[in-house]
């Protein structure tokens, strides 16, 4: 039978990504995944429903003013389509990061009492928003029959951008569940700066009314990519911003380095501050 | 002789009073990101001292000093593999942060803890328990959270279920629970944990009497079986009968530690003769 030895010291400081330790952890991943999904539309009427109205209402609204009424260009898409492409990974990004902003809060309890790697709380968080996604994927489906559209090989490529979409989610939700432990400012301000990263994104607009002096400035917000990337593969759109997927995967991958980096930090002594 | 199971030296923990309380705000952050540089500033013309040097006269040093507590200062102690050792002590003794620190909850502020085997923390009932889930779907969540696999849960499954007498409501969702069920559910996950170390925080202050003698009961096999049991408790009685062995914390430090009998009494005669002081 195996003894293992466990050393418990002071924080070391040094940043050790312990991905050993998230393996061997997996099953309590996927009961908090399982829990989230479970959970969330526990004591509603709708329930699930929740998860095809939130994209599907927004798109409405955004094709009566931006479309119908401001006119802004789409490319040539109608405009449900136009703004529904975007709405589907917006929708789960902005879900995902609200979750995973607020889950180290939320479990404050579990915490004070029990150990498992606290990193896995914002993960489940993150992935456990997949669910929603797909119902509101299935009403897309149903979209792209009502106008007729028919994806081209290019929709085998929606993976990576659905996967930039998870990683920014959890890059900057790491970043912001271990900011909102300590600073409660962080619940009040997520609102508004997921406000404002929206209309920093392509949902409401196409990315080609973006002077061409800024794309590339603008093409490093993970989520114009994503955005671009959905239409794209998607809708046989043509790529506004001319960049490489590459620019943004790099944003994503520093963005998470330093969270695991900070969150490690915070995590020895969440226990004491939330 | 057998092997350590729990090894400690100088182990520590430092709290900031009022941390518990008081989140730091945005502001406080600004104010301090701002100041370090000064203040590095100054430590580097002062030069001599290092931070926590007790001879050092500055001002804000000394309030440093006193923002702190310490919840536990020095203890080094050895636990054999299938000893149940009993903790007592007043309340703020430090009893709750050893268990803390030993089922790494929070970290220690200095000295360090070798724990073998893999380590389960009986701090609360219902640790993960969700309102809105079964009983049965609790027990899983529950049992995955206090660091048991699947397939552990799944095979002492009905067993949790029959200790904690709630087979009819196991797919009620908990919320609609007596607290009685509820207390009985939750420690029986507990109680089935097969980890090799169990740190027990007064979890049996929870149900009627004949369920604590249950549990007692299930504490004292899991000694049989060879496991290691640290038992913290205000019941001296239940310390008394359960534990050869008991560590009296006083005020973070090890006041005392030997057989439980003489542990106990000498503790008994400190609660006594602590009025007779004051008044005499």
């Amino acid at each position: 039978m195996e003894t293992p030895l466990v050393r418990i010291a002071p924080a070391a400081g040094s940043l050790n990504l312990n991905l050993l330790e998230i393996w061997q952890y997996r099953e309590l991943l996927y009961f908090l995944i399982w829990r989230n999904i479970k959970v969330r539309y526990k004591q509603t009427i709708i329930g699930a429903g929740w998860a095809i109205i939130q994209p599907f209402l927004t798109m409405v609204i955004f094709s009566l003013f931006f479309g119908m009424l401001a006119r802004l260009p789409s490319e040539g898409l109608p405009y449900p389509i136009f703004y529904y492409s975007a709405l589907l990974p917006w929708v789960y990004f902005a879900n995902a990061l609200n979750q995973a902003t607020h889950t180290i809060v939320e479990h404050q309890h579990v915490i004070a009492k029990t150990y498992f790697p606290r990193v896995l709380l914002p993960i489940s968080a993150v992935l456990s928003g997949l669910v929603d996604f797909a119902l509101a994927f299935v009403v897309f489906v149903g979209m792209m029959v009502w106008y007729r559209i028919m994806p081209s090989a290019r929709a085998l490529a929606l993976p990576l951008f659905l996967l930039l979409a998870i990683s920014a989610a959890l890059a900057i939700g790491l970043w912001l569940s271990a900011l909102n432990a300590m600073y409660r400012d962080v619940r009040y301000a997520l609102p508004y700066a997921v406000q404002l990263w929206m209309f920093a994104s392509p949902v409401a607009y196409p990315s080609s009314l973006v002077p061409e002096g800024w794309r590339w400035i603008y093409a490093l917000n993970p989520m114009a990519t994503v955005i671009e990337g959905f239409r794209w593969a998607l809708l046989g759109q043509g790529w506004p911003l001319g960049n490489s997927i590459l620019g943004p995967a790099a944003v994503v991958f520093l963005l998470m380095v330093g969270g695991f980096a900070y969150f490690q930090r915070v995590e020895g002594t969440i226990a004491d501050i939330v | 002789m057998s092997e350590i199971a729990i090894r400690t030296e100088g182990l520590s923990k430092r709290y900031r009073i009022g941390q518990l309380r008081r989140h730091p705000s945005l502001r406080d952050l600004l104010e301090q990101s701002i100041r370090a540089p000064f203040r590095a500033l100054r430590r580097a013309i002062d030069g001599t001292h290092p931070p926590g040097d007790g001879h050092s006269g500055s001002a804000s040093r000394s309030v440093d000093t006193e923002n702190f507590v310490w919840a536990l200062r020095n203890v080094s102690l050895q636990v054999r593999a299938g000893e149940v050792v009993g903790i007592i002590g007043s309340n703020g003794s430090g009893k709750s942060t050893l268990l803390k620190l030993l089922s790494r909850v929070t970290r220690p502020t200095a000295g360090h803890a070798d724990v073998r085997g893999r380590v389960g923390s009986l701090l609360d009932v219902g640790t993960g328990f969700h309102p809105e889930l079964t009983g049965r779907e609790n027990t899983f969540l529950s049992g995955a959270i206090l660091g048991m696999t699947k397939a552990e849960i799944a095979h002492r499954f009905n067993e949790m279920v029959a200790f904690a007498e709630v087979e009819k409501f196991i797919d009620t969702p908990v919320k609609h629970y007596s607290t009685g069920m509820f207390l009985r559910l939750a420690f029986s996950v507990a109680a089935h944990l097969e980890h090799e170390i169990l740190l027990v925080d007064e979890i049996l202050a929870a149900g009627d009497a004949a369920f604590q003698r249950k549990c007692l009961q299930r504490i004292a096999n899991a000694a049989k079986e060879g496991r290691t049991v640290l038992y913290v408790s205000h019941q001296l009685e239940q310390v008394r009968g359960l534990c050869q062995r008991s560590i009296w914390l006083d005020a973070g430090s090890i006041r005392l530690a030997g057989p439980t009998s003489d542990v106990i009494s000498h503790y008994e005669e400190a609660l006594t003769s602590v009025p007779a002081n004051s008044t005499g």
